[in-house]
């Protein structure tokens, strides 16, 4: 038979099971629904850990819908969730950041959806230096990357301001500082004074408020001041509100928040930063007295140049006008009508010089030309070619002489040799009629054909009747 | 020129001024200009001094009414 699951038993029967095991007895049974579990947990977290304070590092921290923040809290070992809602952080004053080493004091909650418990932060505070001081630091940083401290952006005051802005609290010191500065410097200064609590809640709405203000109603720069104090009595000027009103407020801003050592974020991103009010008041204008001595000296300076250039001037006019050009001009045309004259004689008297020599000179050519030497050259000549004819004559007759006796050598050589001579010794010569070309062998004439027979006393007309081929 | 130094900036004045001291310091310019340049100056002078004693001393302070306007009285100090 089979066992029976005992636990099926009791849920069937809903008898008493009491077989032993993980499950205690009837009585002292109670089964959860997980709500119930999940509540029942919740108030034992809540009511044990109501108020905590937990020190670790901050990681995974987000910010929902600006609002609400969410943050791992964790140490070497160990992590917890933290939740801090907007009733909680919206007063904080530094921001959080992962890695950042904070105290969070709040209680244990569990959220029933999820099961999930999680530390509820009321309030936060950095370890190892004041939240001012973080809030300070973080906000610096941000602003310095965002370029609010850029030297670039920053306004050039007016050297005189016809009107000048003062964001502060009548009722200190503070401004009747800056009046007796004022007042030393330029006494006819117009000042527009906005009053503001320069500390507390309100500190920095009003003072941005009153920025607005003096830049509705027209100044020409505006001083924000406050007397020294601590760091949460200059909280206002150390404000992100306050510091973007400033960089971008349209008219240059002067900052003199506290004693020369504090340094406010206003401070850098003011146009220009005076170490207290009062020197604020110093740079805001000139010195009425310093600058109209300087005025005074750059015109005595300008006339100092005009009269020493006049000066300069009149000496050349005067070394020009010292010149005999100037006081005697008839003497100086008279130098010139001289000038000319000695010029205008000179040049005749060249003249008649050249003339002259030019004449000796031909008469000296026309003396040159002797008729007698002339003669004499001609007889010189004369001779000369005669000379020359009667070599010229001997040697001509001599060659003749020479030519006729080597012709009659000739001659006779040519007698000796002339065919006539042939022909005396009974010898002929034969040419063909037509073409009077000798034949000198039976193949130059033709059977038939006419030719002469030339013989010492005349010629015989004869035609060639036949041809025998014979060697003699 | 007279009309432009008189909508002249107390700045404008005093630089403009500056430049011809600077400008008179050139030997080279004619004389013609340089005592041009010299009265300008004068005037421009005669001008930033005129501008230093335009304004009329005064202390206020910036009130607001419930309307939200813009208005100034007199600046009481306590003592």
């Amino acid at each position: 038979m089979l066992e029976k699951n005992p636990i099926e038993e009791v849920i069937k029967t809903g008898e008493e099971y009491t077989g032993g095991g993980i499950f205690p007895g009837k009585d002292s049974m109670h089964i959860y629904s997980v709500s119930e579990l999940n509540l029942d947990i919740k108030k034992n977290l809540e009511s044990s850990f109501s108020e905590v304070w937990v020190e670790g590092e901050v990681s995974n921290y987000y910010c929902h819908n600006n609002r609400h923040f969410y943050f791992d809290l964790k140490d070497e070992s160990s992590k917890i969730r933290v939740v801090m809602f907007y009733e909680s952080n919206k007063n904080l004053v530094f921001q959080i950041e992962n890695g950042l080493h904070i105290i969070v004091s709040g209680y244990i909650s569990l959220y029933e959806k999820r099961g999930e418990y999680q530390l509820v932060a009321l309030s936060v505070r950095p370890v190892g230096k004041g939240e001012l001081i973080l809030a300070y630091e973080q906000l610096k940083a941000r602003l310095d990357s965002m370029g609010y401290f850029d030297v670039n952006a920053k306004k050039k005051l007016p050297l005189l301001p016809g009107s000048i802005g003062v964001v502060t609290s009548t009722g200190g010191a503070v401004i009747k500082d800056m009046i007796t500065v004022l007042s030393k410097r330029f006494e006819n200064f117009h000042l527009i004074v906005k009053n503001v609590n320069v500390g507390g809640p309100t500190s920095q709405e009003e003072v941005c408020q009153a920025i607005d203000d003096l830049c509705s109603y027209g100044v020409d720069v505006i001083i924000i001041a406050r007397g020294g104090g601590s760091i949460e009595d200059m909280w206002a000027f150390n404000t992100e509100i306050v510091a973007d009103k400033v960089f971008k407020c349209s008219i240059p801003v002067i900052s003199a928040i506290g004693h020369e050592t504090d340094f406010t974020i206003c401070d850098f991103v003011a146009d220009v930063r005076a170490a207290t009010p009062s020197v604020a008041a110093q740079v805001v204008i000139l010195d009425k007295r310093e600058i109209t001595d300087r005025i005074n000296k750059i015109v005595s300076v300008l006339k100092k140049h005009v009269e020493n250039r006049l000066l300069y001037c009149q000496k050349q006019l005067e070394s020009v006008t010292s010149r005999k050009v100037f006081k005697k001009p008839a003497s100086l045309l008279l130098e010139r009508w001289q000038e000319l004259e000695s010029n205008r004689k000179s040049l005749l008297s060249a003249t008649a010089v050249n003339t002259e020599m030019k004449k000796s000179q031909l008469a000296s050519i026309i003396s040159y030309i002797d008729a007698g030497r002339i003669k004499g050259r001609l007889k010189l000549h004369d001779s000369n070619i005669a000379k020359l004819r009667y070599i010229l004559f001997s040697d001509f007759n001599k060659h003749i002489e020479e030519l006729k006796n080597r012709m009659s050598l000739l001659v006779k050589d040519l007698q000796s040799n002339s065919p006539v001579v042939v022909l005396e010794k009974g010898y002929a010569f034969l040419f063909k009629k037509d073409t009077r070309k000798a034949v000198k062998s039976i193949g130059d004439i033709e059977t038939g054909q006419e030719a002469e027979i030339i013989l010492f006393d005349g010629i015989l007309f004869a035609k060639i009747l036949d041809k025998i081929n014979k060697k003699f | 020129m007279d009309n432009d130094i008189e909508k002249m900036t107390f700045e404008q004045a005093l630089s403009k001024l500056e430049s011809i001291v600077k400008e008179l310091e050139d030997e080279k310019i004619p004389l013609e200009d340089s005592i041009r340049k010299f009265e300008t100056g004068v005037k421009l002078s005669s001008h930033c001094l005129a501008k230093l004693n335009e304004a009329e001393k005064k202390i206020e302070e910036l009130t607001k009414n419930d309307d939200g306007n813009l208005s100034v009285k007199d600046l009481k100090l306590a003592d």
